[in-house]
């Protein structure tokens, strides 16, 4: 069996998918949305994150590193050169204050399943499972496959998150493992989901359907950010879209936080921290009530919007 | 005013006593009990002391309480179906009482383990009392009537000096009971002939006639049933702080079919005098378990106990005992009342496991079925079992650090290791049990002489009888509990060496030593305790440190039940360090899993806060299962649930299956805590902001703002490193 780059398994997770999960971080992603809450899991590679407020100061990540990367100013600042950087990562071995981290590891399909596994009595009280998740794990399609069939076979119930923006060929390969997708329409507008994500949403919008023809249940989620993609028109085409889907369990609208800031910037990657902004809780009601219009049932992060609480746009 | 108004009306009048309370008498660590203050101009002391102020001993126990009963101000609240609040404990009333220490007549003198106590840090429990169960079904029969007429047949068939000074002190309890009861009664008459509202001039005209056949009759109502339950509590309290309930479903069951068979009352009435009953003190109930042939018991009082909490919003302290046969529905609504209320109730505890323990400790099936969830952390057969419950802990991080000391000592003599240091931890151990062992025999032999169980005597089954105090061989069965306190602590501490010392070869026990005793100081220091503290933690799953906690439970539990005490007693063990981390982490220097000296010992059984990346719930929720002593004494699982996993769509789902799975793996009780950190912060940072904010600190509720900065960093502790 093959392996693949994971970027983190996290256990009780509780936001992707239903009952308790584990979700395994696929690293890689062929999308650049600039809100990005997972931005360590773009890079197809394994990367240095740090944090300097972790940082003590002791210096030892400076005697370590072959490249001189790591630099200490009289007044203890810690710096990266991250040009010098090698990717050896032996300054993270020797960084006890989680100061300095790896994100990314190889791992084989047994290596992973030994982990989802130690929830397995969890799953079964709770009607949860395993999600694959990331990144886009789809870029990784053989090893998501073989880990889903094998979860599968344990009796496990499986979910996949992606942007579905790749070619059927590759979706085909999990779809008989999978019995959930969740699926993000970052816009429906071609044009914007270009600006904004770099790709074209024309193959989301064909997978989505062909995803309804298959015997798989599907979630589509549309990330709410000021400005970029919670225009009106753009949750209606999106609701009205979503009307003919016979498959689909809810449409969910995910209020943006800015959790991947930090991130990014940890990351090194300064310029990527834009800073973005959810809209305000008049307008997101106002949203749940035009996507309420032709898709229902309609969630908020991650909870149900009784038909009372939804306000009419007729 | 309808039943809503009437329950709005009683809160926010607990709120506003809860307060004044913070005002005058501080902070206080530990329950929000019900009880209210004194008038100001009360003032009562105890008309039977030595020349010390203190007292000790039947007689004067008898005299004393009998005389604080007939002075006590009366209280009645015309919203509430029931009359009373409690204002003092007489345990507390003697000179020099501590909560970690009671006193104990002078006379009797324990210096002799003293050396021992200090050195491992022991709890030892010597003149602590209740904690253990009453079984209120003796008193719904008898009535304070009933009880006096036995106390005075069983007392006119007894020659024993010892004997007649004890049924004379509960002659005495019972007297004193009464006459406040009747004053009671009285006043609420007297406040019924000035109440211009209809609705509550009727409602003190029926708390007078409830009170005033109370005084002599067993309840026959569902009214008044819960009145004697809440009088007994009230009474149980002012005595010595009894908190113990009872399976309330199942007592108040008998008289809630009866009336509404009869039409008496409906299930709002019911619910009202069930909020009442639960607002007057926040005694520990159980609902829900098995009754004698293994059946479910749940029923519609089940619910509705639940639906009076849900309704009333203060602390409460209900079980709900979890078995294979339990109504789902129950379990449901449990959940419901959780995650919508978010104040700690209810808990959970698993009677597998629990059953399994009891029979394991040599039980019958049936018996351990009988024993039920009434304490922070506890179980006992109602009426039947003496166990001081947790109140006997040995902090084994203290014995840890003695084994940890005296291996670098002797360094010289016998080379440090791994091995030594365990063989250390075991000798010590052993000798710590062993003091704890004498203390138990100290007390059980001398307790009756400092302080009777006055009132669980009358609703237990022998202490009358035999004329013979509870803690003085008058119930049938003694299970001396002993909790260990410190176990991540001390696991992480053993994983932390064999990973850092023994295998990767990063410092020698010597510099280990020298770092500890330097408490991590400097920069090198510093980075030596981020490398002890990340090492494989307990929780983690299949870690070194999960390797040590089932090596230190093994260890703890077969040393504490390899043997009886000296003078023949069984000891059953269990993990918990109720709220006592702050003080036990007090007496501990630096510890090698990277804990600082002074600093708090870890809680109970759950790992160490950070002890996974991801903090995963069901990382904890398998290691505390994995830790159970399994001998009938709990080792509970403190879970503290963040606010956003009670949000989301399938919450119940999620938090049930989190819940039924640790209880499958042998879980035996989870105390829940459902926190918004935020909000938490806040409140730490200026507590009058949120003064009703109730919290789970361990087995107990308390509002946050009355707990001292310490205890409230505590619990921030808990759910930030999250």
């Amino acid at each position: 069996m093959g392996s693949g780059l994971i970027a983190s398994i996290q256990r009780f997770s509780l936001h992707d998918g239903p009952g308790i999960r584990t979700t395994v971080f696929f690293k890689g992603c062929q999308l650049k949305c600039p809100w990005c809450h997972n931005p360590e899991t773009i890079a197809r590679k394994a990367e240095l994150i740090f944090y300097p407020q972790k940082c003590i100061g002791c210096g030892a990540c400076l005697e370590v590193c072959p490249a001189g990367a790591h630099k200490l100013s009289p007044d203890g600042q810690h710096e990266i050169d991250r040009d010098l950087c090698t990717g050896c990562f032996k300054c993270c071995d020797e960084c006890f204050s989680g100061a300095l981290q790896i994100v990314g590891q190889s791992r084989s399909v047994q290596d992973v399943l030994r982990e989802v596994m130690q929830d397995e009595l969890f799953y079964s009280n709770s009607h949860g499972g395993v999600t694959l998740s990331g990144g886009e794990p789809l870029l990784q399609a053989e090893f998501a496959a073989e880990l889903l069939k094998e979860c599968r076979s344990l009796g496990l119930r499986t979910a996949i998150e992606s942007n579905l923006a790749l070619p059927w060929s590759v979706i085909e390969k999990v779809l008989p493992f999978t019995d959930l997708f969740m699926v993000d329409i970052k816009h429906f507008d071609a044009k914007k989901h270009r600006d904004l994500t770099g790709v074209d949403n024309r193959l989301v919008l064909e997978n989505i359907q062909k995803l309804d023809d298959s015997p798989v249940e599907l979630i589509v989620r549309t990330t709410l950010v000021a400005g970029l993609t919670d225009s009106p028109g753009n949750i209606r085409q999106t609701a009205e879209f979503l009307k003919e889907l016979k498959s689909l369990k809810y449409y969910e609208l995910l209020t943006y936080h800015p959790l991947g800031l930090d991130k990014c910037i940890a990351l090194g990657k300064i310029e990527a921290s834009e800073k973005f902004s959810a809209p305000d809780s008049q307008e997101i009601q106002r949203l749940l009530g035009i996507a309420s219009l032709a898709a229902r049932p309609v969630f908020l992060d991650g909870k149900g919007i009784a038909e009372n609480e939804l306000r009419s746009e007729n | 005013m309808n039943y809503d108004q009437r329950i709005e009306h009683l809160r926010e009048e607990k709120l506003r006593q809860t307060n004044e309370k913070l005002k005058k008498l501080g902070t206080r660590d530990e329950d929000d009990y019900g009880c209210v203050l004194p008038p100001d101009d009360f003032h009562w002391e105890p008309p039977v002391t030595r020349d010390d102020g203190s007292f000790f001993g039947a007689y004067a126990w008898g005299k004393n309480f009998r005389s604080l009963m007939e002075n006590h101000p009366v209280y009645i609240d015309s919203c509430d179906a029931l009359a009373g609040r409690w204002m003092f404990m007489l345990s507390r009333m003697r000179p020099g009482y501590r909560l970690e220490l009671a006193p104990f007549p002078p006379e009797f003198d324990y210096s002799h383990l003293r050396n021992e106590q200090g050195k491992y840090d022991i709890t030892c429990g010597i003149g602590k009392d209740a904690h253990f169960a009453p079984d209120y079904e003796i008193g719904l029969r008898l009535g304070w009537g009933g009880l006096l007429e036995k106390v005075r047949d069983c007392k006119s068939k007894l020659g024993d000096q010892d004997g007649l000074e004890l049924l004379t002190a509960e002659e005495d309890a019972i007297l004193g009971i009464q006459n406040w009861i009747t004053r009671s009664a009285e006043h609420a008459g007297n406040m019924a002939a000035r109440e211009p509202d209809p609705i509550l001039r009727q409602n003190l005209l029926d708390m007078h006639e409830v009170n005033a056949r109370l005084v002599e009759y067993p309840p026959q109502t569902f009214r008044e049933a819960c009145q004697w339950i809440a009088w007994f509590n009230m009474a149980s309290r002012t005595h010595n702080r009894d908190g113990a309930g009872g399976q309330l479903d199942e007592l108040l069951r008998p008289y809630y079919e009866k009336d509404i068979n009869r039409g008496l009352i409906d299930d709002e009435d019911a619910t009202f005098y069930l909020a009442c009953l639960l607002l007057n003190d926040p005694h520990y109930y159980q609902i829900g378990g098995t009754g004698s042939n293994g059946e479910d018991v749940t029923s519609k009082l089940s619910f509705l106990i639940l639906e009076a909490a849900k309704r009333l919003k203060v602390s409460c302290n209900l079980t709900i005992s979890v078995h294979d046969g339990l109504d789902e529905n129950l379990f449901r609504f449990g959940l419901q009342c959780l995650l919508e209320e978010k104040m700690g109730f209810p808990r959970f505890s698993g009677e597998k496991s629990l059953v399994k323990g009891f029979v394991r400790s040599g039980f019958s099936r049936d018996l351990a079925r009988k024993r039920i969830a009434v304490g922070c952390n506890w179980m006992s057969l109602p009426g039947r079992e003496y166990t001081l419950n947790d109140v006997i802990k040995i902090n084994i991080a203290k014995v840890f650090e003695v084994a940890f000391e005296e291996m670098i000592g002797d360094v010289e003599d016998e080379p440090a290791s791994l091995e030594r240091l365990a063989e250390l931890f075991s000798s010590h151990l052993g000798k710590a049990v062993l003091c704890t062992a004498k203390g138990i025999d100290f007390h059980l032999d001398r307790q009756f002489r400092n302080e009777p169980e006055l009132l669980l005597n009358l609703l237990c089954y022998g202490p009358i009888e035999k004329a013979r105090d509870a803690s003085n061989g008058g119930l049938e069965y003694y299970n001396m509990c002993i909790d260990g306190a410190g176990l991540a602590t001390v696991a992480d501490s053993f994983a932390a060496i064999e990973q850092r010392v023994v295998r990767e070869g990063r410092l020698d026990f010597s510099e280990l030593a020298d770092n500890l005793h330097k408490d991590f100081e400097g920069i090198e220091g510093r980075r030596i305790r981020q490398m002890l503290g990340g090492s494989e933690k307990f929780g983690q799953g299949d870690s070194l440190g999960d390797k040590w906690a089932g090596w230190l439970t093994d260890n703890f539990a077969e040393t504490v039940k390899s043997a009886n005490t000296p003078g023949g007693r069984r000891l059953m063990p269990g993990w918990f360090s109720w709220a006592d981390t702050v003080r036990f982490g007090k007496s501990v220097g630096a510890t090698p899993d990277g804990r600082e000296a002074n600093t708090p010992i870890s809680h109970g059984a759950n790992p160490n806060p950070g002890f996974r990346k991801d903090q995963a719930l069901t990382a904890m929720c398998k290691a505390v299962a994995a830790v159970q002593p399994g001998y009938g004494s709990t080792a509970p699982w403190q879970l503290e649930l963040d606010i956003g996993a009670c949000d989301i769509a399938d919450a119940a789902d999620k938090i049930g299956g989190l819940i039924k799975t640790h209880l499958e793996l042998g879980g035996t009780l989870i105390n829940i805590n459902v926190v918004n950190a935020e909000q938490i912060l806040q409140a730490h940072e200026n507590p009058d902001l949120y003064p009703d904010l109730i919290v789970r600190v361990t087995g107990f509720t308390a509002y946050f703002s009355n707990l001292s900065k310490e205890f409230r960093q505590l619990v921030v502790d808990r759910i930030i490193t999250r």
